[in-house]
């Protein structure tokens, strides 16, 4: 065992301690922080792998993105500083069940192929041919896959546009009741200079 | 027409971050526009603004007279009772009796040094000194006595 | 000729000389965590310093002047205060992530100085995605702050927390867009690419103003992300007395403080080697005996002198312009800086596929 092996397990041990604290431990906020940490466990392991553009886009995605608006809405959430009460009998039994059914199929697949080495390697790739390759039409480009997921992403924007936006009507009240609240405020501060 | 109001937006925005920059700038590279005091070191030339108030003082001339006349408009005008004056009847040659001070106690620990006293004082007899060194160990020594011993109002000050 | 690459190099081939090669590594590596943490204290020391001092000529005042002389070694007296103070939790708080919180800031600033080239040859880490790295770790630094703000069982830090995470999410994407300005122009990620396409000027002066709008809009995306005045309202201290660091105090408090200013550092050292060269000295293209000049200055002075440069100027704007309101700060982001840095992108991709750049 070298020390790039010593390197994997370390990095493995604390993903899986901090994936099994994430759903175990009882506190939300703290829920949060260990997925965090095994998101950030699974980009060293990509360093590892000298995967650098992945790891990074691992970080960005899951680790700036997901992880900051799920913290946003505990935040954003009554009692989320509350401890909560643990799962029930039956919820136990059955992700200790799907737990198990994930592990064997693994360990199925695994016997099945095992592990192969292949020749040279395969992950030497620059971030401009990762580049090429979204925009390429040729053979195993992904220019539509690319396309169909911007689309997909305009529309979740337009989305929210549409449910950010004050209709014409609430509008317009929205102003009423404020000038209305306006005069009012001008109509008690000028009795509090008369008084 | 929205575009023309948002490029003036931005313009006049960057123009007025400009002008601040100007100005601190200004001061940063004109290091003789520090108005920071050395207190300790430069107390013997110590360089004090004409408005700076430090303490009520009566002013005595060489004869050891004054000019308060003992009319208590100060420690009427006086916002927080920090003067407090005793009078007396003086008998003048021609046997009339005349009011004048005897005490007039003044309480620094008390004064806020808003001026009003010497504003009220219709013979100037009180000022502001800049005297600003005013600590000491034992407060009732803040209580301050402003006429000097045995000094009388001056001639001709009614 | 004065060259810190020259220096490690020889401290590299005695290493490997004299031990072998796994046991050189790891004395390599323990070397480099060394001068970083000494980098970091240095750093904290001057830049506090050097704060105050700005700070109090531009508001007409001395600034520290008792502890040593000029009151050189004030910030050597506060972290000596800092150090022996008493660390304090609160009663209520989540204590592991209390304490976790200002570790992790930190952790975060000491992994943005792998990729910054401090000289020439001088660098922790060239890795292949530099800029993209810098702006992945840096978005890890929101979480210290969100964790420190709700573990601290306080509405002033949680108030602070929610705010400082709103403001840097919206700022990292017109911070994101100037940095890709560059990148378009250079073709590269990596930094040492981004440098040696500076060898005949810097890009500040060769992109003409696109790059300079992408520069204004890389500076106060900066400011904003580095939480200073006037983007300062996560720790606004009329409002919440401290923001997310109000329970914290001695060490961990000194800690927060230290991962500030290293950040600023950092964002400034990347302001400076993407738009004023990094180490690369004042070339001007076709001037060959103006360039030799130029190469007798070190480059690490080239580099410390640019980053602090661009320091100076965001303190001068932390001591002029008061602090913008939660609304005024996401509308100048969302209705200015995030348009016009897109339609400046255009531009440079203009000008890039155009070959109108110098």
């Amino acid at each position: 065992m070298n020390a790039h092996a010593i390197i994997f397990y370390l990095i493995s041990a604390f993903l899986l301690g901090t994936g099994i604290l994430s759903v175990t431990t009882k506190k939300i906020f703290r829920s949060a922080i260990w997925l965090l940490f095994s998101l950030v466990g699974i980009a060293s392991l990509y360093f590892w792998m000298e995967v650098e553009f992945v790891a990074a886009v691992q970080i960005i995605v899951y680790v700036g993105g997901i992880v900051i608006l799920i913290i946003f809405s505990i935040f954003l959430t009554q009692q989320s500083g509350k401890e909560m009460p643990g799962p029930g009998l039956l919820r136990t039994v059955f992700s200790l069940l799907a737990v198990l059914f994930g592990a064997g199929f693994c360990c199925m697949l695994i016997n099945e192929y095992g592990f192969t080495q292949l020749p040279g390697n395969q992950f030497s790739v620059a971030v401009a041919d990762i580049g090429t390759q979204m925009l390429s039409t040729a053979e195993h480009g992904f220019v539509l896959p690319f396309e169909v997921v911007s689309m997909l992403l305009l529309g979740a924007m337009i989305g929210c546009i549409v449910i950010a936006m004050k209709s014409k009507e609430a509008k317009n009240k929205g102003v009423l009741e404020n000038e209305q609240e306006a005069v009012g405020t001008v109509i008690s501060s000028q009795q509090n200079n008369t008084l | 027409m929205f575009l023309k109001d948002y490029i003036t937006d931005v313009y006049k925005a960057v123009r007025s971050l400009l002008t601040g920059m100007k100005k601190t700038g200004y001061y940063f590279v004109h290091p003789s526009e520090i108005i920071t005091q050395q207190y300790p070191e430069n107390r013997h030339d110590l360089n004090l603004p004409e408005r700076f108030r430090g303490e009520v003082v009566m002013s005595h001339d060489e004869n050891n007279e004054h000019a308060c006349t003992g009319c208590t408009a100060c420690e009427l005008a006086c916002p927080n009772g920090t003067i407090k004056i005793i009078t007396k009847f003086d008998i003048t040659p021609e046997g009339k009796k005349k009011k004048a001070i005897d005490t007039f106690i003044y309480h620094l620990e008390l004064c806020t040094m808003c001026n009003l006293c010497v504003q009220a004082c219709p013979t100037d007899a009180i000022k502001m000194s800049q005297k600003f060194e005013h600590s000491v160990y034992d407060r009732s020594r803040l209580t301050k006595k402003l006429n000097q011993p045995g000094s009388k109002i001056r001639e001709g000050v009614e | 000729m004065f060259s810190l690459a020259h220096i490690t190099q020889i401290i590299h081939d005695w290493l490997y000389s004299s031990f072998d090669p796994t046991l050189a590594l790891i004395i390599e590596c323990a070397i480099v965590i060394l001068v970083a943490i000494g980098i970091f204290a240095v750093l904290g020391l001057v830049l506090v310093l050097m704060e105050r001092k700005v700070a109090a000529h531009i508001q007409i005042r001395l600034g520290p002047n008792r502890v040593g002389p000029g009151g050189m070694f004030q910030t050597v007296a506060d972290t000596l205060k800092l150090i022996m103070k008493e660390g304090l939790t609160p009663d209520l708080a989540d204590k592991f992530l209390f304490n976790l919180a200002p570790f992790l800031v930190m952790i975060v600033a000491m992994l943005l100085l792998a990729p910054i080239a401090f000289a020439k040859g001088v660098q922790i880490w060239d890795i292949n995605i530099g800029v993209l790295y810098i702006s992945a770790v840096s978005s890890l630094s929101v979480i210290g702050i969100l964790m420190a703000g709700w573990a601290s069982n306080n509405k002033y830090s949680l108030l602070g927390a929610m705010r400082s995470g709103a403001q840097i999410v919206s700022y990292e994407l017109s911070a994101g867009f100037s940095i890709l300005t560059i990148v378009v122009l250079t073709g590269s990620l990596r930094l040492s690419d981004i440098i040696a396409s500076q060898e005949n000027g810097w890009w500040i002066f060769k992109g003409h103003i696109p790059v300079i709008i992408a520069f204004i809009l890389f500076i106060i995306a900066a400011t904003a992300e580095t939480n200073r005045a006037p983007f300062d309202l996560a720790e606004a201290e009329s409002e919440l007395t401290a923001g997310f660091h109000t329970e914290y105090s001695g060490m961990r408090f000194a800690l927060f403080f230290l991962a500030e200013y290293i950040n600023i550092f950092i964002v400034c050292a990347i302001g400076a080697t993407l738009f004023l060269g990094g180490w690369m000295p004042l070339h001007i293209g076709g001037w060959e005996g103006f360039n030799h000049l130029m190469d007798y200055i070190p480059s690490s002075f080239w580099f410390i002198g640019k980053t602090f440069f661009l320091i100076f100027l965001i303190m001068w704007f932390r001591w002029t312009f008061p602090r913008l309101r939660v609304d005024q700060l996401l509308n100048l982001e969302w209705k200015y800086l995030l348009p016009i840095s897109l339609i400046n992108l255009l531009l440079v991709t203009v000008i890039a596929i155009m070959g109108w750049y110098f």
